[in-house]
């Protein structure tokens, strides 16, 4: 036969005991005792008992801050839990998760089942939640039309948000037929057009809100085509019709307040969209100036004017190259001359009488032969520098 | 109220012709105007349902 340890055969026993059904999610019914919460961590730790039987019972500090009264000793009550195993001890204990006073009836725990029934069935899904339209049209109001909820909900609607009509159906809100009377109020409110609809009262007893508590009407809620915010006056538990609605408000007034915008909002609303055209209207026009400007420009460019500016500098240009290259022309012809005329200046006569050569003139006519003298014939000569009168004495 | 926030962002998108512009300008404050009146002049309208069956009336 195989050994096996302690832990082993604990932690056995509390996958039996987590595998059968009969022990898991259960209701048990018996009285408190021992009730201790630990300061610290907050779980709290009791014996569940009757007149033969007890049973240890562990609530964790996240349950046990969800209660909304204060256990204690010697309370009958209905706490709600599975059985598991405390490995440390080889205990078997109640692990609970809600507990509900027994002075609330049995009511209140067959409300606690329907919440649950309704829970696996979806009906509060937040899934299936629909945002509340934003400017609704027709807002429905399915409640006791002889009540305060109706004139609260007239009141702060007429005030904050006159742009939409109120479609008040009348409904039982309580006693024999209100379950029904509500349902039908909601169908109503949906076939004449309501793009959201309240469905509620104001406070009242637990035994008031039963209505609100039905199966029905939480079908009702939940099959409703348009939104539906509860305003079962009720601050502190939560109403089946709340748990399937849309949205949830404290009260009718909130509800009203939460069905629709104020209209100051709707004001501002308008004042921010105008700024906004305003800027986005003057920045087009920002823009196409820009670009007018720019094609304006282009345009002055092509003008004949201004061609014809283009077209005078470009001529005075050339003018100055023509001036330029005729001054240069004359410097250079100048140059040559200056070069000739020192070439021809070395050719001079005078260059050559320099030199030791003479003129002879006679009767003013230059000679170049002694075929015309005879003896006895003046004649002039001239030298490089001065002259002399000679008399021809001989010839030859 | 839905049209003037079209328009806006139509505005906004910035690439449209000078013209356009304008129109849409000219209807963006034809409409503000409009929203301002209906929200000055709103009247709240109240319809009460005796929420019978018709078995019942």
């Amino acid at each position: 036969m195989p050994v096996i340890t302690v832990t082993q055969i604990n932690r056995y026993i509390g996958s039996i005991l987590k595998n059968d059904r009969n022990i898991q999610g259960i209701m048990v019914r018996g009285e408190i005792s021992n009730y201790v919460k630990h300061f610290r961590s907050g779980h709290v730790y009791f014996t569940l008992k009757d007149s033969e039987s007890a049973i240890k019972a562990v609530m964790f500090a996240n349950s046990a801050a969800r209660l909304k009264f204060a256990p204690e000793d010697g309370m009958a009550v209905i706490v709600s839990g599975s059985i598991g195993v405390y490995e440390r001890d080889g205990a078997y204990q109640l692990y609970v998760n809600d507990i509900i006073p027994e002075g609330a009836g049995a009511q209140g725990a067959a409300l606690e089942q329907l919440k649950r029934k309704l829970q696996k069935e979806g009906i509060f899904d937040t899934a299936h939640k629909r945002p509340i339209p934003a400017m609704p049209k027709k807002i429905g109001a399915v409640t006791s039309l002889s009540g305060a909820a109706v004139r609260d909900i007239i009141n702060v609607l007429s005030r904050r948000y006159p742009l939409g009509e109120v479609y008040a159906v009348n409904a039982l809100v309580q006693g024999e037929g209100a379950p029904e009377s509500v349902c039908r109020g909601i169908l109503r409110a949906e076939a004449a057009g309501c793009d959201v609809i309240i469905v509620g009262r104001g406070g009242g007893s637990s035994e008031d809100l039963s209505a609100f508590n039905t199966e029905k009407v939480a079908y009702a809620i939940y099959n409703c085509k348009v939104p539906v915010i509860s305003a079962v006056g009720h601050e502190t538990d939560f109403t089946i019709a709340d748990l399937a609605a849309d949205l949830r408000a404290p009260t009718p007034s909130a509800a009203a307040e939460l069905a629709a915008p104020d209209i100051s909002m709707l004001y501002e609303k308008i004042g921010i969209l105008e700024r906004r055209y305003e800027k986005a209207a003057l920045a087009v026009l920002d823009r196409s100036t820009d670009r007018f400007v720019a094609l304006n420009a282009r345009l002055a460019a092509q003008s004949p004017e201004n061609r014809l500016k283009l077209t005078g500098e470009k001529l005075s240009a050339l003018n100055k190259r023509r001036d330029a290259a005729f001054l240069r022309y004359m410097d250079r012809l100048e140059r040559q001359l200056g070069e000739k005329a020192a070439r021809l200046d070395s050719l001079s006569p005078l260059k050559v009488l320099s030199r030791g050569y003479s003129l002879v003139y006679k009767e003013d006519s230059l000679l170049s032969s002694s075929e015309s003298l005879k003896k006895g014939d003046k004649v002039k000569i001239t030298f490089g520098s001065g002259g002399a009168e000679a008399e021809i004495t001989d010839k030859w | 109220m839905t049209r003037l926030g079209q328009i806006v962002s139509e505005l906004e998108k910035g690439d449209i012709p000078l013209e356009k512009a304008v129109e849409l300008y000219g209807e963006g404050v034809k409409l503000s105007a409009e929203c301002r009146k209906q929200l000055d002049s709103a009247q709240i309208k109240i319809t009460e349902d005796d929420g019978k069956a018709p078995s019942e009336e």
